[in-house]
């Protein structure tokens, strides 16, 4: 879909010098603004009225106004340097970036960082007079530099994923992006201000959008390809950090472990939707058998079973009921598939939720006390650890919720590891082979049906295990914690975040969580939202935020273009090794 | 005896307001073999709009309850309906006409919950209007609701009539409208191969619009007769509603509009039966859905194709 | 293993044309409703021969096809492979030795050339869900002994170096090949091809030809169904030729070549309609 534009590619070649010192100066005056003071008084984001000292969110704008300028500058710098053989390694990286695609992300995203705070000062002191000169000057320079950046004629498309890199460049790039996520996830976490988080949000958002329009994040890509092992481990080490910043705050981690609960089932759900191929209505069933098994099986006065066996037998037994409760409602596979099977299986977690309400001793026998649910599941305590104290590591206390998170985290990396090696297996295969013509599959000797039972089963039995937790973690569990809307939930977190990845699905599923957390105001609109947002993300990008590259063939199947550029792209275990 | 007759009664009743949702469902399959599950929502919406006519209307009428609010009521009802189910197809299902099957599906998803958030949201924000974020009475028309008619020894509640009588009058406006009419007979025959109806200079885009329109209306009368029957409406009771609907479809064989009537009225029997007279402690209201699921699960399984329904072959 | 023998372990039987009964279909009989498509067909091929199925359209070659290997369950009559009968499962078919092609290609179109091979491996190899996941000896073994295989297939049938390409972005005649390679992959003793060589040029025809002899000799059975007359009488050791569901005749390439009634069916009386032009 082409937007028509006024900028056309005449005027681009006619006045694109300009364009350039228009975009350089817009992303200097830009940085500089940062400087001065943008709002009236201090009660608006984090006090921007200043003059000479900017705010943490302003330095975030100084960030984009220097990306901007850099950008700008090195359309200019390359001919020169490139002429005068100055610093020719150098000029040869460069080359591969796409700075000019990169200068028009950050143009765009520069006017929408700066109209985001702008608005928000207008919403939080109350009308247009509370913004100072300062803002109007940034919001000045944010216009100027989007009509240089429109001004460059388009630029070539970066081939930064090309570049053969030192190994270590390459893990020294991946740890210090995922420290640099961190600490912005942990900066972005500790606001109370709702709108300075959607500032933060906004910033993300637009750093993302330069990352992968300029070619870094082919680069980040490819070399994550090529040190995987590294970026998981990385990966869980900054997630490890992460309760480490919060000095001893327990309300962010209460929020963070929920989150991750919510992501280790989605991933759970990734195998069956993103793997198999399989749509499951009635996910958040599992997770409710394995959170009910848990409450009836722990140490609660309510709990309705007398056998009260340790908390690794009880979270192995939550896994199991899980799994089997999977392998019945896997069972209409056999004969069903497509959107009826997505209908059979939301009809399951319609009855388990039912069943559960009425198993309250009037309408059933009293396993579970009906819709009151178990309440007063007390915390865990394994191997001497107690989940309910405070423990105090290298000086920095971790609450109960940080306990929950670590024990969280070690679940989470059970599940991405069996999600990774199922993928990458002879099983993965199949499951493969089934989504793309389950007839021929069955013709070649797969075991269409066996392997589609076991992603139920297994998907299953990985949420039965967090499921188990998320008792303790609640204190309580009651069947309307699992209504269909939080399987739509569930699904909606593969379905954005890409399906049959887990970095993806891990994304998704902070995004859709921590979002409305985090916003009051998000939280009464949150269900109006995703709806919206599913309906919008179907149409525009249906293969998610970071989908599995046969997704996307999978989605596009009639873009001819798309396709041979992916051809050329295969990772390496679609290709063949000689 | 009576209490029989009165819940085969019941059930026919029910069943009609299941009839009456199911057929769009299916009229839309058969033309486009999309299963629309925000059809629910229409339903809902529906009766919101016919809510909305009655309150609008009674700014000048004073909440006047006569017989003559109902036909306005009704007519309210299918603008907003149709007009939802319109802009749905157009900018949500038409551009995934060639999408994976999941798109459309995970389409109508985000679609029912959008439309019941914004009805939750926003329908108390209307000066006038009630706060929909619980259940809101219905308006009350006369003659329809009421004590009980007592026919020949049997109490029928009155919204019965109705709802019965709705059917009776769409089933046959529909079987004039697809076999005698010419974009009856256009839907007929993009149902058999849109393709070559294409190139017979059949508008297909606007065949389906008709689909989705048809389903819409008739989703909407559904929705003033749930609201006659049960006395109040609420913003989730699409969801319910849909899915028994939709299972009355598939038992009636999907893309039959015959089927999706006989499907309904014996879905809604046959619930009101098991209601009543299932023994023990699984039987009785608070287990009448789960049956209605095994039901729905069953027929999906084991006979996908309907009660009548050939089986299909498919080809290697 | 040599590369001119795709056949794993069964290699040993070697090349003793119609020694040994392989598969023995006997009064195979399919009825859709009131279409009887196929009506009591036998056949029986034996080790090491090429059996050919001719017959106009819609005489039921595919369906007697679909009916062999388990994709349809046939209304009466039975289907006895190595001595053993053969239930109507297409996973068990496979498992039992025989592998098919499909006359409209059925190539999983989004993995790689070699992806799909590596499928075909798929029942030969039986690490489940626990070795994958803790990357077991097993699983290694299997895993290397799957891929070294993949390999030498594609190279067998002539598209060593293709194994990267998506199989929907290979040219027509390598999409077929590598239907054939996907079949080898499953270690058959019997193969069976669906119209190996509709829509291909002569020189794509001729390398078909080529590997399918190839195969032949290295001591699999064949059975192929094909239009293509020349093709089928400079293959086939025996040519059965189907009409209206039903065994014509059956003999040697010779014998049917030159049988009035095959040549009526195919171009001559009223109701061979439209049999011809695809002959």
């Amino acid at each position: 879909m082409r937007i028509p534009t006024i900028f056309t590619l005449e005027l681009q070649k006619r006045h694109h010098r300009i364009g350039r010192l228009l975009a350089l100066a817009g992303g200097l005056v830009f940085a500089v603004s940062a400087y001065l003071p943008w709002a009236y008084a201090s009660g608006a984001l984090d006090d921007m009225s200043y003059l000479g000292g900017p705010s943490a969110l302003q330095f975030l704008g100084l960030a984009l106004g220097l990306i901007l300028a850099i950008c700008a500058t090195m359309g200019l710098i390359e001919p020169w340097a490139g002429a005068k053989g100055v610093a020719p390694a150098l000029l040869k990286v460069s080359k591969r970036v796409g700075w000019t695609r990169g200068a028009k992300v950050t143009g765009i995203g520069m006017l929408a960082y700066i109209g985001v705070v702008l608005l928000a000062i207008v919403i939080e002191l109350g009308g247009l007079v509370t913004v100072e000169w300062g803002g109007w000057v940034a919001l000045a320079a944010a216009v100027v530099g989007l009509i240089g950046t429109r001004l460059i004629t388009p630029g070539r498309p970066p081939s930064l994923e090309r570049l053969r890199t030192p190994g270590w460049v390459g893990i020294l790039a991946i740890a210090l992006t995922l420290l640099g996520a961190l600490l912005l996830a942990a900066y972005a976490l500790n606001q109370v201000d709702g709108g300075s988080f959607v500032v933060i949000l906004t910033f993300a958002g637009v750093l993302a959008a330069f990352i992968l329009r300029s070619g870094l994040g082919g680069w980040l890509s490819s070399i994550s390809q090529r040190h995987r092992t590294v970026l998981v481990f990385a990966a869980f080490a900054v997630a490890f950090l992460f309760p480490f910043t919060q000095n001893g705050s327990d309300a962010n981690m209460s929020i963070a472990t929920q989150v991750l609960i919510f992501a280790a089932t989605a991933v759970g759900l990734n195998i069956v939707v993103g793997l198999a191929g399989l749509l499951d209505l009635g996910y958040i069933a599992f997770l409710g058998a394995g959170a009910f098994t848990a409450a009836t099986m722990s140490q609660s006065a309510f709990a309705t079973i007398g056998w009260k066996p340790p908390f690794i037998v009880v979270m192995l037994i939550a896994g199991l009921i899980s799994a089997t409760l999977g392998l019945i409602i896997g069972s209409p596979t056999l004969r069903v598939s497509g959107d009826y099977l997505a209908i059979v299986t939301l009809a399951f977690g319609e009855i388990f939720r039912i069943s559960m309400s009425n198993l309250d001793g009037r309408d059933g026998p009293d396993l579970v006390h009906g819709s009151s649910g178990i309440p007063a599941i007390p915390n865990l305590n394994l191997f001497g650890f107690d989940f309910g104290a405070v423990h105090t590591v290298a000086g920095i206390p971790l609450g109960r919720f940080s306990n929950y998170f670590f024990l969280m985290l070690l679940i989470m990396a059970v599940i991405v590891l069996v999600f990774t090696r199922l993928n990458h297996s002879r099983i993965g295969r199949g499951w493969v082979a089934i989504r793309e013509d389950e007839k021929a599959a069955e013709a070649m000797g797969v075991n269409v049906f066996g392997l589609k039972l076991l992603a139920f089963a297994g998907g299953a039995f990985l949420a039965g295990l967090a499921g188990a937790v998320k008792a303790h973690v609640d204190q309580s569990v009651t069947p309307d914690q699992y209504i269909f809307l939080e399987s739509a939930f569930l699904l909606a977190a593969v379905v954005l975040g890409g399906m049959g990845t887990v970095m993806g699905v891990i994304l998704g599923a902070v995004l859709l969580k921590l979002v409305p957390e985090k916003l009051r105001f998000v939280n009464e609109y949150r269900m109006l939202l995703f709806g919206l947002l599913l309906v919008v993300m179907m149409r525009v990008r249906p293969e998610g935020m970071i989908p599995n590259q046969r997704r996307v063939l999978e989605f596009h199947s009639d873009d001819e273009e798309l396709i041979d550029e992916i051809e050329e792209d295969l990772p390496y275990e679609f290709a063949e090794e000689s | 005896m009576t209490f029989f007759l009165d819940q085969l009664l019941n059930g026919i009743s029910l069943g009609a307001l299941y009839a009456l949702i199911a057929v769009g469902y299916t009229v839309v399959y058969g033309i486009v073999q999309l299963i629309n599950f925000a059809h629910g929502e229409v339903f809902m919406i529906g009766a919101f709009g016919a809510l909305s006519t009655w309150i609008v209307l009674g700014t000048v009428t004073g909440g006047s309850t006569a017989w003559w609010n109902l036909p306005l009521m009704l007519v309210g009802g299918m603008v907003v309906a149709v007009l939802t189910a319109v802009l749905m197809e157009r900018f949500a299902y038409r551009p995934l006409r060639n999408a994976p099957r999941l798109a459309p599906l995970i389409t109508a998803i985000g679609i029912s919950i959008f439309l019941q958030e914004f009805v939750r949201l926003f329908f108390g924000e209307i000066p006038g209007f009630p706060d929909a974020k619980a259940a809101i009475p219905f308006p009350q028309i006369d003659f329809f609701t009421g004590d009980p008619v007592n026919v020949g020894g049997v109490l029928v509640h009155r919204g019965n009539f109705f709802v019965i009588g709705a059917l009776i009058v769409c089933w046959a406006f529909l079987w004039w409208f697809v076999n005698r009419t010419a974009t009856g007979r256009a839907m007929q025959a993009v149902s058999q191969d849109p393709d070559t109806s294409r190139l017979m200079g059949i508008d297909v885009d606007r065949i389906i619009v008709v689909a989705f329109a048809v389903g819409a209306a008739l989703a909407a009368v559904a929705g003033v007769a749930h609201g006659l029957r049960y006395g109040n409406i609420d913003f989730r009771m699409g969801f319910l509603a849909g899915l028994k609907a939709f299972t009355a479809a598939v038992l009636g064989g999907i893309g039959n509009i015959n089927g999706a009537v006989v499907g309904g009225l014996t879905l809604g029997v046959v619930e009101a039966m098991a209601t009543a007279f299932m023994p023990g402690q699984f039987g009785g209201p608070s287990w009448k859905d789960v049956w209605a699921f095994v039901l729905l699960i069953l027929i999906l399984v084991f006979r996908p194709q309907g009660l009548v329904g050939a089986k299909v072959v498919d080809r290697a | 293993m040599s590369i001119d023998s795709p056949v794993a372990g069964a290699a040993a039987s070697g090349h003793e044309v119609g020694k040994r009964e392989m598969l023995v279909a006997s009064h195979v009989t399919m009825r859709f409703g009131g279409l009887v498509a196929v009506d009591d067909v036998s056949l029986t091929v034996h080790t090491g021969e090429i059996v050919g199925l001719i017959g106009p359209n819609g005489a039921g070659k595919t369906t007697f096809f679909n009916c062999l290997t388990g994709l349809y369950k046939p209304t009466s009559g039975e289907v006895r492979f190595a001595d053993r009968l053969l239930p109507p499962k297409p996973r068990q078919v496979v498992v039992a030795g025989m592998a098919r092609t499909f006359q409209n290609i059925r190539l999983f179109p989004n993995m790689t050339a070699l992806e799909n091979v590596m499928v075909g491996r798929y029942c030969r190899t039986s690490s489940m869900a626990v070795t994958s996941i803790l990357r077991g000896p097993k699983y290694r073994r299997e895993e290397a002994e799957t891929r070294e295989r993949a390999v030498e297939l594609l190279e067998y049938v002539g598209m060593k170096g293709q194994g990267g390409h998506l199989a929907r972005n290979l040219p027509y005649g390598d999409q077929r090949r590598l239907e054939i390679a996907r079949a080898l992959a499953t270690d058959p003793q019997l193969l069976l091809l669906d119209e190996p060589t509709a829509g291909m040029n002569p020189q794509e025809t001729r390398q078909a030809e080529e590997l399918i002899f190839k195969i032949r000799d290295s001591g699999m059975a064949i059975v192929v169904i094909e239009h293509d007359m020349r093709f089928i009488f400079n293959l086939c050791d025996r040519v059965s030729c189907l009409v209206r569901g039903k065994t014509l005749v059956e003999g040697t390439a010779a014998q049917v070549q030159s049988d009035p009634r095959v040549i009526e069916a195919y171009i001559g009386s009223p109701e061979g309609e439209d049999g011809a032009e695809n002959a």
